[in-house]
């Protein structure tokens, strides 16, 4: 059994400290890290149980030997695992007796030598497909549907694992939970598939759930694609229930929504709930793309259940999180720990963190937070990897010049624009028409100066209808939203009609 | 505290991007200035007026060759300005009534905010400045009001006084 715990790491100590500097180290993280200091922290709470398993293993000395002795003979055979880099906005602040914000951008790589174990490593998949056949989707949606489902099956290896659901009101098993191999008789079940009826997402869910729990297994990339085109109605709770089901059992849900009657901010807290993303498909044309597109990028993963946990010091607040890079999705800061799905070869993972310090900070160096990533290496037999990064910065009372890191500002610049829609968002369900209108036009302004014309009159025609009617269409809130959130993404807006 | 050149938000410290308008804070950091005319020099005392406004006073302009004042109570900003009806950013205070565009007046010229017990002026980076008792204000830089004090907006010359309900 390889080891994949480094309590040395966890302590941040050398592998030949005293038992008097291993117990000072656990002290000092401790005093971060304790469930009564910092309460409300689910982060702290696990970095507390792992620093505390560091502790006992290095201060019991049989134990200590066994341990070192194992990580010697492991020394020989060097694993692979990724680079967890956090690039923090300002490395200096000054005393203002006010609240201050802060960013840091966290940055996930596969090692350099990565690439050389792709071909013979590449990744399984256990793959539910869990589709809408509601009425809603009768016609040319069902059809490209069913062509995209074609396309999955053939591009799927023999010994991945394939089932489909599809629900309305009711959810039924299409292809029960099977390896890829007569592929045809799979294609013709696909084939079968008739639209009627409503749209009862969690029954889906829950049958997709049952299908791809019976091959689920670390060995495997597990994952769940829903795609639907309409709204659910009274089974939300039940839904998200489900989704945190999947997300501790180490399945990623990936949402899809077609045309504009779905309920965006509903499937973004299931996809974001298990490290999955959202994706808003505009119309029947762009399903095939979206779903083969998907499915390729599953079977490229390097490692599986990436995780970022967050443990801010106890006077430091999370307030936001979000996935920039691979696919741009807002992430629930809520739960320090977050599920950041997959980590594919020649790909990062990249999330923008947003904290607040207090008003009362003391001069000298302090902490801000300890943030950890963990993930299961393919190549490395599913071994579990975990990186640590404790971040502090200096308390001055001069005010230094500290230009911020380009990376940081590129990723802010654009964020910056998702979250003025988002604010619109937010002041129309306050009920303040003038506010939405005001901060629409203000993003219209911007976009029009970035070069984004279309976006920008999209933006423009969405204040005018704010400002008439008191409310968005549907179309142009959808398009705003992830649009806006298509911008972070490297291949820059994705146009699909 | 940040504050937006072009739109004079007020942006948390630390931001990079206004929150309103979306644009880089070139700004410099401006820390809010609070000062208590307690610590102000007896001597000064009478030349100037006092910093201290009262929670329910109103502030009144009296602009040059106007034939009525402008009497208002400050929110947390009052931007002022002269009303572009093409321009996305409007001003709190429209003083195109006054002769703006004649005298050189901005369309964001500047802005007034509140702290507790204070005012600050801030000019936004103005074409032609804003001038309080004669002296050019710095951009984005703020300055306590007193009662009685000269504001030029461009060559729009006004006088600022403060009034207490009592009175």
């Amino acid at each position: 059994m390889p080891i994949d715990f480094d309590p040395y790491g966890e302590l941040g100590v050398a592998s030949n400290a005293s038992v008097e500097d291993i117990k000072t180290a656990y002290r000092r993280a401790a005093r971060r890290l304790h469930p009564d200091v910092n309460r409300n922290s689910a982060g702290a709470a696990a970095q507390f149980q792992d620093i505390t398993a560091a502790h006992e293993l290095l201060t019991d000395d049989a134990r200590r030997r066994e341990y070192d002795a194992q990580a010697k003979r492991e020394a020989d055979q060097p694993r692979l695992g990724f680079t967890f880099r956090v690039t923090t906005s300002k490395r200096t602040v000054v005393l203002l007796g006010e609240t201050q914000v802060v960013y840091m951008l966290a940055e996930i790589f596969p090692d350099a030598r990565a690439n050389e174990h792709k071909s013979q490593n590449e990744a399984r998949l256990n793959l539910t497909l869990v589709l809408d056949r509601s009425n809603s989707m009768q016609g040319i949606r069902l059809e490209k549907v069913k062509v995209a489902a074609h396309q999955i099956i053939d591009q799927m290896r023999e010994d991945d694992v394939l089932s489909i659901v599809s629900f309305n009101d009711r959810a039924e098993v299409v292809i029960e939970a099977t390896t890829v191999r007569e592929r045809s008789t799979l294609k013709a079940r696909v084939s079968m598939m008739s639209a009627f009826g409503g749209t009862e997402i969690g029954q889906g869910l829950k049958l997709g759930l049952e299908q791809n729990r019976k091959f689920l297994a670390p060995r495997l990339v597990n994952h769940i694609i829903m795609l639907t085109d309409g709204h659910t109605y009274g089974d939300q709770d039940f839904t998200l229930g489900l989704a945190r089901e999947a997300a501790d059992a180490g399945i990623s849900i990936s949402a899809m929504g077609l045309g504009q009657e779905w309920n965006d901010k509903f499937m973004d807290s299931i996809a974001s709930a298990t490290g999955g993303s959202t994706s808003y498909i505009n119309s029947a044309g762009g399903v095939v793309r979206f779903l083969n597109d998907r499915v390729r990028g599953l079977a490229n993963t390097f490692a599986e259940r990436v995780t970022l946990s967050v443990a801010p010091d106890p006077d430091i607040k999370l307030e936001s999180a979000f996935r920039l890079l691979p696919d741009p999705q807002p992430l629930d800061a809520e739960s320090h720990i977050i599920p950041l799905g997959g980590l594919q070869y020649n790909r990062s993972i990249v999330t923008l963190l947003q904290f607040e310090l207090p008003v009362d900070l003391k001069l000298g160096f302090r902490t801000i937070a300890r943030l950890s990533v963990t993930g299961d290496i393919f190549p490395n037999d599913f071994q579990r990897f975990k990186s640590i990064n404790d971040m502090s910065l200096e308390v001055t009372d001069t005010q230094v010049e500290d230009d911020p890191p380009q990376v940081i500002l590129d990723a802010l610049g654009k964020l910056t624009l998702y979250r003025m829609q988002e604010q619109a968002q937010a002041a129309l369900e306050r009920g303040d028409v003038g506010e939405a209108t005001r901060r629409l036009e203000n993003l219209a302004t911007r976009l029009f100066e970035l070069g984004h014309g279309e976006l920008g009159q999209q933006a423009q025609a969405e204040a005018q209808q704010v400002a008439f009617t008191g409310d968005f269409t549907d179309k142009g809130r959808k398009r705003l939203v992830h649009q806006t959130r298509y911008l972070l993404s490297d291949s820059g807006p994705e146009e699909n009609e | 505290m940040k504050i937006c050149p072009n739109c004079a938000h007020r942006n948390r410290e630390g931001y990079f991007y206004c929150e309103e308008c979306g644009r880089l804070l070139t700004g410099k950091d401006t820390r809010a200035i609070k000062v208590e005319t307690k610590d102000l020099p007896k001597e000064m005392s009478g030349i100037f007026g006092t910093a201290h406004f009262e929670k329910d006073a109103t502030i009144v302009l009296m602009i040059r060759d106007a034939n009525q004042p402008v009497t208002f109570k400050p929110d947390r900003r009052v931007v002022f300005g002269r009303l572009d009806p093409t321009a996305l950013n409007k001003p709190d205070v429209d003083l195109t009534p006054y002769g703006a565009l004649e005298n050189g007046v901005s369309r964001i010229h500047c802005a007034i905010y509140r702290d507790d017990m204070t005012l600050t002026i801030i000019d936004l980076g103005s074409a032609n400045g804003t001038h309080l008792n004669g002296q050019r204000l710095i951009p984005e830089v703020p300055r306590v009001l007193r009662d009685g004090d000269e504001i030029q907006f461009g060559k729009l010359v006004a006088h600022l006084y403060f009034k207490t309900s009592g009175t």
